[in-house]
This record gives structure tokens, sequence and C-alpha cells, in this order.
């Protein structure tokens, strides 16, 4: 019995039996974790996108990739907690106990990624840097302090730590960096980086505009210092400032939660949901309550739109988010309503089905608002990713080259917690799906 | 004279629907044929109940095929899945502003953005409106997904993909249609029912639906 029975097609019992023996493979287990990831996208010739490949191919066949138009992920060895895009450069921190805190890749003309030495001259440092390299902070307790958050402006950037207070460092020609302005000071290659102390309570959030610095404290004060000329200081007068001074105004005694500046305007937000602004007015951000193109006095923007939550600058045009969840934006550009809408005054709601509100799935808002240069980016509560804007050399990150004159989503894989938008790049800290 | 009351008729079957799925399927009698073609013209989504089995993966993504792996699925949650299926909407909703064929900066573009009301209207791949997971068991689960231009083959490889999002496998164990356009369950006709009478009056009970639906579309 065996040899000359024909093997037949396999009847039930035999499939059944068959398929109880298989072996069961596992490749996740109970205690799998999300992944935390860092994704990175726009221009890269200035090596603000921290792939060194893109701009000197390490293998015959590449070929330099001037502008990464969709997503790609950068390995970062710690777990990044925010990350700050500039003027072509890049600063990612995480908030570990361990020596190295903050990496930054991009341009580094005028030192604003610290000092980074030179292999082939140990005594010059690295105009580009191509990939994140450590930027070591003078910490007097470098195995305690934990960085809180960065933020990067034209040519400086901020670094805040958790009990040492601000440290910055870059260009000082305006007294951005808050301390005095040296005449004829060589920025390249500088190993300077100062460290503020002096607020009324502990700094909370640090803010960079193009070549202006704003500090927020526990109390609710806003401290500004930096170039002045369009009001942007918010301390009532056009002149440089180089020591971080308190503001008034409209805003004083108002506890302020949230500030923002990328260009020549700022914005704050206190906690009953006003919003004030001060700076730049060219594009019509602040035309709601003066005439004047430079307000150098922090005012009240009397908006009717309801609690305010989260506000947020670009070059030209402002967005602001509510507490309900709904997306208002104003000022000059492609501000998100078709291409019909060039300015405005007065904020108009983006309508919420563009974020994929529903009667399907109702329950879809904004979280978040960021500002680019020329571009928004908006997070929802379930992770999703929409920009629109003008796409400056690829920094929206749809895949394609043209502008976008309403919300569109960028398909990134994984939950997007946060993002930061530079003037050509943007970088997203994301966690993986399972 | 006496003779059947029907020699000939002419039947037509709206969009297909295979073996192993069961549902709603439309069939136009007589002149009813023009009617379907009309009607495939509008490009209407269709709703599917597909139920799903997870620890499995078969190679034509059943559970009737020949068994190539089996997998853990005791990391799964239900929020999870529900991540995987916003990601799937999102990605299938920029496919649906894509495939449309509309210049994305006209003004015009924007108003129908808003309103939701953009969709292919030519042949496109398939495209899923959107997606809802109706029940969650261990290791069965039930979702229901609107979608267009797709086949039933298409719905069990995307059960099958969740299940490899998910770290996991994947078998779909059930299809079915519960609308065709403007066709749901309830106007659909249960097996007992296939008689003339019960036609005539399905017939007769779809028609203003049909003609406004047209008319809406098509202009």
């Amino acid at each position: 019995r065996g040899f000359g029975v024909a093997a037949g097609p396999p009847n039930t019992r035999q499939l059944r039996e068959a398929e109880e023996a298989a072996p069961v493979f596992q490749y996740a287990g109970k205690a799998a974790r999300r992944k935390d990831r860092v994704f990175v996208w726009g221009f890269s010739y200035s090596g603000a996108l921290g792939v060194p490949s893109f701009v000197k191919p390490d293998a015959g066949w590449k070929k330099p990739r001037r502008i990464q138009p969709t997503p790609y992920r950068l390995e970062t060895e710690e777990k990044i907690s925010s990350a700050a895009c500039g003027y072509g450069f890049t600063l990612l921190a995480s908030n570990t106990r361990d020596i190295t805190k903050v990496w930054g890749m991009g341009l580094n003309k005028d030192s604003q990624l610290g000092f980074q030495r030179s292999r082939r001259d140990q005594t010059k440092g690295y105009e580009y840097v191509l990939e994140p390299s450590p930027i070591p902070l003078p910490l007097e307790k470098p195995q305690q302090t934990r960085v809180l958050q960065v933020s990067c402006g034209r040519a400086h950037s901020l670094v805040l730590t958790d009990s040492e207070g601000v440290f910055t460092m870059g260009n000082n020609s305006y007294g951005q960096c808050g301390r005095k302005v040296v005449e004829d000071e060589i920025y390249s290659g500088s190993h300077l980086i100062h460290q503020l102390k002096e607020f009324d309570s502990e700094v909370v959030q640090v803010v960079c505009g193009q070549d202006h610095s704003l500090f927020r404290t526990k109390k609710g004060t806003v401290y500004a210092c930096g170039w002045g000329a369009d009001g942007q200081t918010g301390l009532g007068h056009y002149n440089i400032t180089s020591v971080p001074t308190k503001l008034h105004g409209d805003i004083a005694g108002v506890n302020i939660i949230q500030v923002s500046s990328y260009g020549d305007c700022c914005l704050a937000v206190s906690d009953e949901g006003d919003v004030f602004g001060w700076g730049n007015s060219e594009y019509l951000q602040l035309a709601s309550v003066t005439e004047t193109t430079q307000v150098n006095v922090p005012r009240h923007l009397p908006f009717k739109i309801g609690k305010v939550k989260e506000a947020a600058c670009g070059g030209t045009g402002n967005v602001v988010l509510t507490e309900e969840g709904d997306v208002f934006v104003w000022g000059y550009g492609i501000l998100g309503k078709g291409p019909n809408l060039i300015e405005t005054a007065v904020p108009e709601m983006i309508p919420p089905s563009l974020f994929g509100r529903s009667d399907f799935s109702p329950d879809i808002s904004v979280a978040h608002v960021r500002c680019g240069l020329s571009h928004f980016a908006a997070l929802t509560n379930r992770g999703e990713l929409f920009v629109w804007g003008k796409n400056l050399r690829g920094c929206l990150g749809t895949g394609r080259m043209e502008d976008q004159y309403f919300p569109w989503r960028v398909t990134v894989p994984g939950e997007v917690v946060d993002v930061a938008c530079g003037v050509d790049h943007m970088v997203s800290i994301v966690r993986s799906f399972t | 004279v006496r003779g059947p009351r029907f020699r000939k008729l002419k039947i037509g079957a709206g969009h297909r629907l295979d073996v192993k799925a069961s549902g709603v399927f439309v069939l136009g009698i007589g002149h009813g044929n023009k009617l379907l073609t009309d009607l495939y013209n509008c490009h209407l989504t269709k709703v599917y109940i597909v139920g799903g089995l997870f620890g499995k993966a078969t190679d034509d993504f059943s559970d009737t095929g020949n068994l190539v792996e089996k997998t853990t699925f005791d990391h799964i949650t239900r929020e999870k899945l529900e991540r995987i299926l916003a990601v799937i909407q999102g990605t299938n909703q920029k496919a649906l502003l894509m495939y449309s064929n509309i210049d994305m900066k006209t003004q015009e573009a924007y108003e129908l953005a808003v309103k939701g009301l953009i969709r292919p209207m030519a042949k496109s791949p398939p495209i899923i409106t959107a997606v809802r997971c109706l029940q969650f068991a261990l290791p069965e689960f039930q979702l229901e997904i609107h979608c267009l231009h797709e086949t039933q083959q298409y719905l069990r490889k995307m059960v099958h993909e969740i299940g490899l999002e998910l770290k996991s496998s994947a078998v779909c164990t059930q299809v079915r249609r519960i609308r065709d356009g403007v066709f749901t369950v309830d106007d659909a006709l249960p097996r007992t029912q296939w008689d003339l009478q019960s036609i005539q009056e399905a017939i007769r009970n779809c028609q203003l639906k049909v003609e406004t639906e047209l008319e809406e579309t098509l202009g």
C-alpha cells in the first residue's frame, strides 16, 4: 500500500490537518512599541535634509538629488522630540540626558550650527554640514539638563534648556543672539555660544523671526531682541536691541501662552483666546487695526472668530487655530481658499471638509498649525498632514512641483506628531502605525 | 391567441459580482439596458460589507484558498486597525483628486473639493472613498467600504494588505454588496421573490430614483 495509489486532489480532512500542522510566524509581539521616525523633504543642496548622498552621491550610479519631492526617512540615533527649520539649515533636538542633545545640518556660514571642526583642517570649521552633526553646548551639568525646544531664524538659532536658560548661536549683526553687537565680527567658524539667563521667570518657548528673537516666559511675558526696523521687536522703537527686553503695549499684564514668528511679523495668543500682533504689516497682516505698515508696539487684533488656541506667522500670511478646530487665514499670498483669494485683512475660515471632516467622519479636526515662509501646514487629530501655499523647490512634499491653492494631504508612512516648516524644506516627527 | 407572454427578453447586467461574493446585483430588462449604460457613466459609489479573519494568509486572499502562512495576531488592537484605515482613506482621497482630471489651480476645483464632489468621471483604477470598522472581535473583523471602479478581488487583496500592514496576515471571509449607486438591499429581491409580479413592482419603485439621479449627474 502506498506505491500504486495515485495522489489525487487532497480532501478536506487532509487540508485541515495540513493547515493545523503549519508553523505560526510571529512578526510583532504583544509588547511591540511604535517607533519614532523623522521624515524630511524639500531642497537638499544646502545640506538641510541631512542626507549626504543627495549632495555628494556615494555610489557611481547615484546622481545628486537637488529636490526631494516626497517625505524621505532620516535615520537618527536618538528619538527626536523637537525640530526647527531655518533658512537653509535644520536643528534636531532630543530631550535625553546624554551628552549629545542637539544635532544640526545645512548652512553653517554664520556658525548657526555651532563650530563643526573640519577633518581636513583642524583649525577651520565646515561651511555646509551635510549630515546631522552634534552641536557642543557649554552646559554646566551636561548629564542632567534637558533640551526642551529649538528654533531657527535666517542665520541664527536658539536652544531652550530646562534649567540652564537659552543658548544662542549664529549671526549677531543685529543683536538677535542677545549679546552686544561687535563691529566687523567674523561669524564663520566662530566658537561663541552665548547663554541667556536674565528673565523674570523660566523661559518656556523661544521663537526666531528672520533677524530677531522672541522669548516667552512662564509668567506670560514676552521678551525680544534683534532687528527692529519693521517694529518686530515690539519695544516701541525701530532700532536694534541687543539685550532681551520685555514687551509692553497691549500685552502688558496679559498671560501669553504662545508666540510665533518666522518673517518680520509676530503674533501672540493669550490664555483667554485673544490674538496680539506687531511687526511688519505691509501685507495686511495687521491692517484690521491700523493703516501703518510697521507696528512697533503689540496691538490687540479684535477678531470675532472664537477663542484662539494657536497662531502661526509666515512671511506674508498668518494662520490661527480656534478651540473648535477651525483654521482661519489672512494676509497675502496663496492662503488656501483657491486661486481667487490672494489677500485679505480679515481672517477667513478654511472649510473643514478640506481637512477630511465629512458626515462619515465628523470628529476630525485640526490640532496644530505651522507656517513656513510662503506655505502653511496643518496637523489633524488623526495624525494627517495637510500643506498648502507656494511650492518653493518642492518644500510642500506632495510629489508635484506646482503651487497648491487648497489644503492637500502629504502621504507620510506614520502618524505625524509634529512638523517644522522652513523656507524651502520641511521636517516632520512621525510615529509608526504599529 | 395563446402563447407565452414574453418570448424573448433582453437582459443586461450592471456592475459585476463574482461567485464568492453576494449582495445587490442590478439587472436591466429590455429598454432598461440603455439606462444601465447611463448609470455606469454616472460613476456612483458602491458600498460593501467585507468580513476578514486575522492569522492566515492564502494565495487567493480568501479563506478557501491554499494556505501560504500563519501568523500571530494578539498584538492587534482596534485603534491600530483604525489608524491603518485612516491612512488608506487618506491616500485614496489623494487618488480621487488626481484621477478626476481637474486642474487643481482653478477656483472651481477648490469649490468642488470643498463640497466633496470631485470624483473621476472616466476610467480609473479602483478608488476607495470611505472605510469604517464596524465590528472588531479578534480574530474576526468587519469593514464597511465605499468604493469606485473596484472588483471584489481587489477588496480581498485590500484585506490581505491590511493584515500585512499590521505585521500579521488576514484573509477575506465575506464580501457583500449592500448598495450599488441608488439601489440598496431594501430594493433588492431575495430568491423567494424572483417572480414576475415582484419584478414589475420593483422596477416601478426604482424608476423615480433612477431618473432623478441620472438628471442630477448627467445634466
